[in-house]
């Protein structure tokens, strides 16, 4: 069998250039298309964007909000700077008493938002106007226009088709009407005013018209720049799920180490269907619901390879990177707990070791927990029993990672450093300001430094005096090197500064020496072999994955598990699809379309209940794919 | 042509040819030259000692996007230069072509990255010289511009594109409507003397390779007439829905031209210097990359620009065509 999570080391160089264009020349491609780049949008547009996505939260960060109101309040000032400034102080007082009641204060400030953009693009559309007696500033002004009123593309688009194809036109004709100067006094292709002027009158008239200063929320719906005044508006058009700018839900590169138990045995992996669909389960967006699974979202993107995912973040729903609040109204607004409490991501290894299960320890079972993921934090249906038997499966399978520092009992070995040896006494030291016990009371070097319990250190703020709500479940410190930030909201940058807070907390009185010595120890405890993998070409370890998640077809279909088939085909699809710009041999990518078309009509025939059809094209895809696999890299 | 040289080290040429892309050719006719080792590339030239004292080289960098990136990068090269120029290398940044070639006219720059149109310009209004041609990933020093649609649109054929709209990048521009509409001027669709006709509805110019394709995308324009590499331009999960009906003649890459009068030696070790650079030797590749990424360069003759002068003159960029096969004459074998 395969290490099949394994990627085959290869030279990095392409792949690293490959990036390092994407990013200094601030396009899309050909970056890893896995590694989805930001939305290329106008400051203002960014942050209108943004700030109307928190606007539509429960609760509202805003702080965010205000963030982004100065941002587009800023950019107004160099234009209109008392209509800015006004637009500034209106925004500030009506934020000042948001806490009185959210919904109002939220479409207030999202109406001052939608008038100021529009104010901004018509003053930015005015000066292109003016000034066309010099063609580059025209182009300027035009661009920058272009950009603000793009605040509101993707709402026109979803509700108002036919005025964006319109819209469209009429920034072509903009941009045809400005002309060219040529090169070396050949080809100069001069003004065209009239053409400019009544295409920018349209383009005028349609923002003045929705967006201008008579708008209003569409009441009931949500906060959005519905255009409500054209005549062509769906008003029963529904807005598609989308992340607001600045998110990031790309997973890390090069990827965490996975080890798993059943392949660092040797286990023949067609031999283990119910970890295969697991592992399925754990990398499909399928089994969650809506807006998870329209964006592609899964649990392997925020535990990566079953480790944390230090990148992830959504403005408004996430405090820092690595971190979300899980309970919130966008994932799923019916499991809303009302207030923002965002978690740091843990890190899933040896999970079957860490019973309790959340960061305060409110699910004894893997299983319940699981299931409480995907139908209350991400809104999916009621799981199939044989899903939630995969994921468990496939879970418990996630092992700590191998560490020559530590015995079979977690005391250290004689690979650890002098340091870390030292750090173990303070480790293992009752402080009698912490009721006579010591670290290793919680963290038990024998136990996988658990203990199984909750305690409430005074890391979470209570609701309010003497209130019983801060326990935490005591975190394992294995692989804990990996894991920055710490505590459950991350707010420990470093295992320093963790050691530093306990210190000065439960006034330990340790030295400076004596915190290094105890952070070499925990480090020690914490770190492993080989924690990334050596390459950053996935590609290949990803469609072994796709044949293991295949490996369970014949189980499924014997057991009429029709569902769980076709998240299996549909998973298959989309992930080839998502990792298809990763091949790097591109002549090869008619393969990579092939397999994922032999997925969706596998999925088509499944529906149709010909499973003669499905066999075959299972089949075929098996052949395929072993056929072109060494190429498929 | 947007500066998208980074690509897979593989054309995407067969992703053309299973869209139903029936190609006539297929070898790019502009091949890497030969060197004098194993690779290909001649040794670096000599060290020499450097004279502080002599007038800097000065290079004229194009930037399309980045100015200040641009700016930072170009220190790489001029410091990688020196030791085998002996003298200082200065480097410049310019937002457009025109303003490289007015700094070399007036001998304020001596060398610049430009695209094909504007070296034969160049050529022809101040003796420009071409000295190389940038390698791309796709291990050629040539390019090609597509006629891109919906894949969704029905559209299989230029000629299906009669009486329906259209989006290029810029009037002035070889690959964003020079090559895109000489597709349809081989095809006797359109005049091969004329910027507009009457074939199209309506035509377009988007302002850039990403507006135009993205204008196809968005169903804006039936379709665009941009690079190659455009597509690269879109969000991964937007590419598959565009693909390629056409493509055009090949054009030789983007390149640098050295203005006329400059010392021989000089220009020598300044092209032994460049076509040494290895892309697989990992000092080398970090010049590259500040090179917009390419892969190499290979020497570039008048005769590489024999094809695109022809067309370029059809619209009057390039008034006498003929120098440039009359060049080639002088590129000797």
């Amino acid at each position: 069998m395969t290490l099949h999570y394994r990627a085959r080391p290869r030279g990095s160089r392409v792949r690293t250039t490959l990036l390092a264009a994407a990013v200094a020349l601030g396009f899309a491609g050909p970056a890893p298309a896995h590694i989805i780049p930001p939305e290329n949008l106008h400051p203002v547009a960014e942050a209108y964007r943004r700030a109307t996505f928190i606007l539509n939260l429960n609760p509202v960060v805003w702080a965010q909000v205000e963030t982004d109101v100065t941002a587009i309040a800023d950019h107004w000032r160099n234009i209109e700077p008392d209509a800015a400034e006004a637009f500034e102080a209106a925004a500030a007082g009506i934020i000042a008493g948001a806490s009185d009641n959210r919904r109002e204060a939220a479409a207030a400030v999202f109406t001052l938002l939608t008038r100021a953009v529009n104010a901004i693009g018509q003053a930015k559309l005015a000066l292109a106007r003016q000034d066309l007696g010099s063609r580059e500033p025209v182009r300027l002004a035009m661009r920058e226009a272009r950009g603000v009123f793009g605040s509101f593309d993707d709402v026109v688009l979803a509700t108002d088709a036919t005025a964006f194809h319109i819209m469209g036109q009429r920034w072509l004709e903009l941009s045809s009407a400005i002309g060219s100067p040529g090169l070396l006094g050949r080809g100069e292709v001069p003004l065209d005013r009239r053409r400019f002027d009544r295409a920018a009158a349209d383009i005028a008239a349609y923002a003045d018209a929705n967006f201008g200063a008579d708008f209003v929320p569409l009441p009931g719906r949500a906060l959005a720049p519905w255009p409500m005044r054209s005549p062509t508006f769906d008003a029963s058009a529904v807005l598609p799920a989308k992340l607001p700018p600045g998110s990031n839900i790309n997973k890390q590169l090069p990827r965490p180490r996975q080890i798993l138990n059943m392949a660092v045995r040797g286990v023949d992996e067609r031999d283990t269907v119910l970890i295969a669909l697991g592992d399925m389960a754990f990398d499909s967006p399928l089994i969650l619901g809506d807006p998870a699974r329209s964006l592609g979202i899964s649990c392997n993107t925020c535990h990566n390879k079953s480790l944390t995912n230090p990148n992830l973040f959504i403005p408004g729903i996430s405090h820092r990177a690595g971190g979300m609040d899980v309970s919130n109204s966008f994932f799923a607004p019916h499991a809303n707990n009302g207030h923002f409490d965002p978690l740091d991501i843990p890190d899933l290894s040896g999970i079957r070791f860490t019973a309790p299960y959340g960061r305060n320890g409110r699910f004894e079972s893997l299983r319940e927990f699981a299931r409480n993921v995907i139908v209350n934090e991400f809104n999916g249906p009621e799981p199939d029993p044989m899903l939630l038997d995969g994921l468990v499966a496939y879970m418990f399978e996630f092992d700590f990672r191998p560490n020559p520092s530590l015995d079979r009992d977690g005391t250290l070995s004689g690979a650890a450093s002098a340091a870390a040896h030292r750090g173990r006494k303070i480790f293992n030291r009752p402080f009698a300001q912490m009721s006579d016990a010591s670290c290793a009371s919680c963290h038990v070097p024998g136990s996988n430094f658990v203990d199984h319990r909750r305690h409430d250190l005074g890391t979470v703020a209570n609701a309010e005096a003497y209130a019983r709500d801060g326990a935490l479940d005591t975190p394992t410190l294995l692989g804990i090197a990996y894991t920055a930030p710490y505590f459950h909201d991350g707010s420990q940058p470093t295992l320093r500064a963790v050691n530093d807070w306990f210190n000065t907390s439960f006034g330990l009185g340790l030295s400076s020496a004596e915190i290094d010595d105890l952070t070499a120890y925990v480090h020690t405890v914490g770190s492993g072999i080989d924690p990334f993998e050596d390459t950053t070409f996935t590609l290949e370890a990803e469609m072994e994955e796709f044949s293991f998640f295949l490996s369970a077809y014949e189980f499924l279909s014997k057991r009429n598990k029709t569902d769980l088939l076709t998240a299996t085909f549909g998973t298959i699809a989309l992930e080839i699809r998502a990792h298809k710009w990763d091949l790097q041999d591109w002549t090869h990518m008619p393969v990579l379309d092939r397999l994922a078309g032999l997925m969706d009509e596998a999925a088509a025939a499944l529906q149709r209940g010909d499973r003669q059809r499905v066999r075959a094209l299972v089949g075929e895809y098996r052949k395929t794919y072993q056929k072109h696999r060494k190429h498929l890299v | 042509m947007p500066r998208l040289t980074r690509l897979p080290r593989r054309p995407k040429l067969l992703t053309c040819l299973t869209a139903g892309l029936l190609l006539s050719g297929s070898a790019a006719s502009i091949a890497p030259a030969g060197g004098d080792d194993d690779n290909g590339r001649p040794p670096k030239p000599p060290r020499l000692t450097m004279d502080e004292t002599s007038p800097p080289l000065r290079i004229s960098f194009i930037s399309y996007a980045n100015p200040q990136q641009v700016a930072s990068d170009s220190e790489t090269i001029c410091r990688y230069l020196e030791p085998y120029l002996g003298i200082p290398v200065k480097g410049y940044v310019s937002t457009d072509y025109g303003s490289s070639i007015e700094a070399m006219r007036f001998e304020q720059a001596d060398m610049a990255f430009v695209d094909p149109l504007a070296f034969m310009m160049a050529h022809e209004q101040i003796g420009a010289v071409p000295l190389l041609l940038e390698i791309y990933a796709t291990g050629n020093p040539v390019y090609y511009s597509c006629i891109w649609v919906r894949r969704d649109s029905g559209i299989t054929s230029i000629e299906d594109l009669s009486g329906k709209t259209i989006a290029y990048a810029d009037q002035v521009d070889m690959s964003g409507h020079l090559l895109p509409r000489d597709i349809f001027a081989r095809a006797g669709l359109l005049g091969a003397d004329q910027l507009t006709g009457e074939f199209f509805k309506q035509v377009y110019f988007a302002g850039g390779d990403e507006q135009a394709v993205r204008a196809v995308l968005n169903g804006f324009v039936d379709a665009a007439g941009v690079s190659e590499f455009s597509y690269l331009l879109l969000r991964p999960e937007e590419r598959d829905q565009v693909t390629v009906i056409a493509r055009s003649v090949e054009s030789p890459s983007h390149l640098v031209m050295a203005r006329p009068g400059l010392p021989a030696d000089l220009m020598a070790r300044f092209t032994q210097a460049m076509l040494a650079l290895d892309p697989d030797q990992p000092q080398d590749r970090t010049v590259l990359d500040k090179l917009y990424g390419v892969q190499g360069y290979t020497e570039a003759k008048f005769s590489h620009f024999a094809e695109v002068a022809r067309i370029a003159a059809g619209y009057g960029f390039v008034k006498k065509p003929d120098v440039f096969a009359a060049e080639a004459e002088q590129d000797g074998p």
